[in-house]
């Protein structure tokens, strides 16, 4: 955490929390737990405020469901005592990668490396 | 009998006939009157009530401008021409009031429906409307009907203005559509759940002023402003009917008729309008070669290089098939007759006198079956090989010309009277003979299709129509069933002795779109052409040209009009424009052709053949009679045995395969019923 990001941080709320979540969370914050990709999560002493620090990008849907519905207050406890039963079938989480370069392209999409061939016409061959 | 009235409308004064009605006195005037049910082509119904005009010292209620005539106005004390005022405030308030009417039930479905854009009732509210609506009841719903492959219904929409049920019973004389049931109730059906059986039934809808009936392929895949309009003309009969290619990139989206009232009116046949996705389908994109027995892609120039090789010093013929444009069979014809071959164009073995065109194209004009009072169909089935000119002969009929074949008996939508399936009954009419007051009084037209000129005494049997024609005054008209032929007669490529004579003997066989046509083993055989169809399967070098879409073209159709074919998209691949392609072949044989461009063959073409020139106009023909012969003693024989597949790209489309089967069971069906 060099002296830029530190006055980053004061002054725009995109690079990480900013000081003023960091102060309160320092004063006030109690941590209920962390996921596996390391965001904290925390909690004020009476509960009526929940929230995340995230490690990295703050971008919401990196929080996965267990979690997710704790932050909402789906339900009260969390996952950390209550974990969230899974499926067999059920995928990993994983965060919206929509204006990445790993967003999904149809088939036909220049994005793609290969975009299926499109012909606007059937050739006819001899055999 | 003219009884011309003077009419004051909007102020403008004018003079008309007074059994105009008064939207067509409006139209005269320049005066733009709204309309729904309305079609000049059609009987009129009156019942849509948009056309609402105010006729002054009328009845004080606005009158239907397409139910009134003009002679029907009274005028005024002084003997004033009668005043009708179209842009009143009691004109707007009916418009307007007819105009919530119609929407009250009419669904919003303008996003998702396929006519948006090109819809009647979505202009003229957005012109005659109010913007609001007063009706909160719910909309009355209607079950969509099956009408076949082609025409997809979504009734909820119809306005019930009736233009479906009056083109199918009055044009394409069908049985199938209605109207039933009473006011809320009044649905438009076809009658049992039947789909509709004709070949006409495209035309609906274009006529449908909503979207309560659109095209089925077509079916959400465009929308009217994306598209590229190119006006051309039609291939699949020898009618030329004059078409507009709607293109997207360089796909046919779809193909819909233009006005033209000496060929098509404003009609074209089901394989007209719904061959497009035969365009897309067995294209021959690459050149070929035959090697080892087998076809292998290949190059321009090897392909070229390996035909050139091929026909250098041989015996050589040229066969032209049926879609090929003039310039096309020109190029051909300087080719191969360089080399010292033969050219033939008449490949389905029609017996066409060579440079008679008084007897090979006729001497009347379609526009002559309007005015006809006695049609005589020879060996011919004109509903299948030209289903507009079949239309335009009903008309006649509906007028009360009298109509009488000689040949197999098929339904032609129309009363006529049989009079024989053989050639002896031609002669025996001609025996007859006609009388004098039949001859001065009635005008008549002989037709002749390609049918009864195929067999081994085509040109006796056509000798015997010109006979016919000649002693009751009457036109000839030789219903050709290929587009390209008439243009390929006129520039002479044909072959005395017919086609027998020009592949007798040949060593080398330029196939230039000819697929109807069975070559035996041992010649070897250039195929050029759009499709990969039979021609290409026997072909031992295969160069891929245009098809009619994709290249400018002249075409000249049965009643010998020349006209223009626009190019609306690029041919797929590597292909190439025919004329372009045998320039290219020329070059490589060492015989150059002296054009660099079309507009050079255009203009070597008609230094050599000047009525070509004469776009759009029929050439005046002088009757050559031919000799009379011996008249076989078989029975007439039709030249389309299956309308919907008729040529290569006919027979490339899924849908058309899809309709000849439905064509073939329904009267397999009728067979067993009866």
């Amino acid at each position: 955490m060099g002296i830029l990001n530190t006055l980053l941080r004061a002054v725009t709320w995109w690079n990480g929390s900013t000081l003023n979540t960091q102060l309160y969370t320092a004063r006030k914050g109690k941590k209920v737990g962390e996921d596996s990709q390391g965001n904290v999560f925390y909690t004020n002493a009476d509960d009526s405020q929940r929230w995340v620090m995230f490690n990295g990008e703050a971008e919401a849907s990196r929080i996965d469901p267990e979690w997710h519905g704790w932050l909402h207050r789906t339900w009260d406890e969390p996952p950390t005592k209550r974990p969230l039963k899974h499926k067999a079938w059920e995928k990993p989480h994983q965060e919206n990668l929509t204006g990445t370069p790993l967003a999904y392209a149809p088939a036909g999409s220049l994005r793609r490396d290969k975009p299926a061939d499109r012909r606007d016409y059937e050739a006819w061959s001899p055999e | 009998m003219s009884d011309l009235r003077k009419i004051n409308i909007d102020g403008h004064e004018i003079e008309v006939e007074g059994a105009m009605t008064l939207i067509q006195a409006c139209e005269v005037a320049g005066i733009e009157v709204p309309r729904f049910c309305y079609h000049e082509r059609l009987s009129i119904a009156g019942n849509c009530r948009m056309c609402l005009v105010e006729v002054v010292g009328g009845p004080p209620k606005p009158a239907a401008s397409c139910a009134m005539q003009v002679r029907d106005l009274r005028p005024g004390p002084e003997g004033q021409p009668p005043v009708v005022k179209t842009n009143s405030p009691m004109v707007k308030k009916a418009r307007e009031g007819v105009m919530e009417f119609l929407l009250i039930n009419h669904p919003l479905d303008c996003p998702i429906c396929d006519q948006g854009g090109e819809c009647d009732l979505q202009d003229q509210a957005m012109a005659y409307g109010v913007d609001f609506s007063r009706y909160r009841e719910a909309k009355r719903a209607v079950d969509d009907l099956n009408l076949g492959p082609l025409v997809s219904t979504a009734m909820t929409r119809c306005i019930s203005c009736t233009r479906c049920v009056r083109f199918t019973t009055e044009v394409a004389g069908i049985t199938q559509m209605g109207q039933t049931g009473r006011g809320e109730d009044a649905e438009i059906t076809s009658y049992l759940n039947q789909t509709l059986d004709s070949n006409l039934q495209g035309n609906i809808i274009d006529l449908c002023p909503v979207g309560a009936l659109t095209s089925k392929p077509y079916a959400f895949t465009a929308r009217p402003w994306e598209l590229t309009k190119t006006e051309s003309i039609d291939v699949m009969d020898a009618l030329g009917s004059n078409i507009r290619v709607d293109t997207k990139g360089r796909e046919v989206m779809r193909i819909l008729p233009r006005n033209h009232d000496g060929v098509n009116e404003e009609w074209i046949s089901d394989k007209t309008r719904f061959v497009w996705d035969g365009l897309r389908r067995q294209r021959l994109d690459r050149p070929y070669v035959r090697v080892d027995g087998k076809l292998k892609p290949t190059t321009w120039p090897e392909a070229l290089s390996a035909a050139a090789t091929a026909m250098k010093g041989k015996k050589l013929a040229g066969l032209i098939g049926d879609l090929v444009p003039v310039e096309a069979a020109f190029a051909l014809k300087q080719l191969v007759e360089g080399q010292g071959g033969k050219v033939e164009c008449r490949v389905d073995n029609a017996r066409l006198p060579i440079g008679n065109r008084g007897a090979y194209v006729g001497t009347a004009a379609i526009e002559d079956i309007d005015d006809a009072d006695m049609i005589l169909l020879i060996g011919t089935n004109p509903r299948d090989e030209a289903p507009v000119l079949n239309a335009r002969i009903r008309k006649a009929w509906t007028r009360g010309a009298e109509v009488a074949l000689i040949g197999p008996v098929v339904d032609l939508t129309y009363d006529y009277y049989h009079a024989g399936t053989d050639r002896q009954t031609l002669a025996g009419m001609i025996a007859d003979g006609v009388s004098d007051e039949t001859r001065e009084n009635k005008k008549s037209l002989v037709i002749v299709g390609q049918g009864a000129l195929r067999e081994a005494d085509g040109l006796a049997v056509l000798a015997a129509a010109q006979k016919m024609a000649e002693i009751s005054g009457s036109g000839l008209l030789v219903l050709h069933s290929a587009a390209g032929r008439v243009g390929a007669m006129d520039i002479g490529a044909v072959t005395e002795g017919g086609i027998e004579a020009a592949i007798d003997g040949a060593e080398v066989i330029y196939n230039l779109g000819a697929d109807e046509v069975e070559i035996d083993a041992g010649a070897f055989v250039i195929y050029q052409g759009s499709h990969g169809d039979r021609g290409a399967h026997r072909a031992d070098v295969i160069l891929p040209g245009a098809a009619y879409t994709e290249e400018n073209g002249l075409f000249v159709n049965t009643e010998g009009r020349p006209q223009l074919a626009m190019r609306a998209g690029f041919a797929p691949g590597e292909a190439k424009e025919n004329w372009a392609i045998l320039r290219a072949l020329s070059a490589e044989l060492g015989a150059t052709l002296p054009f660099d461009s079309l507009a050079q063959l255009r203009q070597a073409l008609v230094a050599e053949v000047p009525h070509l020139a004469q776009i759009d106009s029929v050439p005046a023909n002088v009757a050559e009679a031919l000799e009379q012969g011996p008249l076989g003693a078989a029975s007439f024989r039709n030249a389309v045995d299956d309308f919907y597949l008729s040529n290569p790209i006919a027979r490339a489309s899924a849908l058309m395969a899809e309709l000849s089967a439905a064509a073939k069971a329904r009267r397999a069906e009728k067979i067993a019923a009866e």
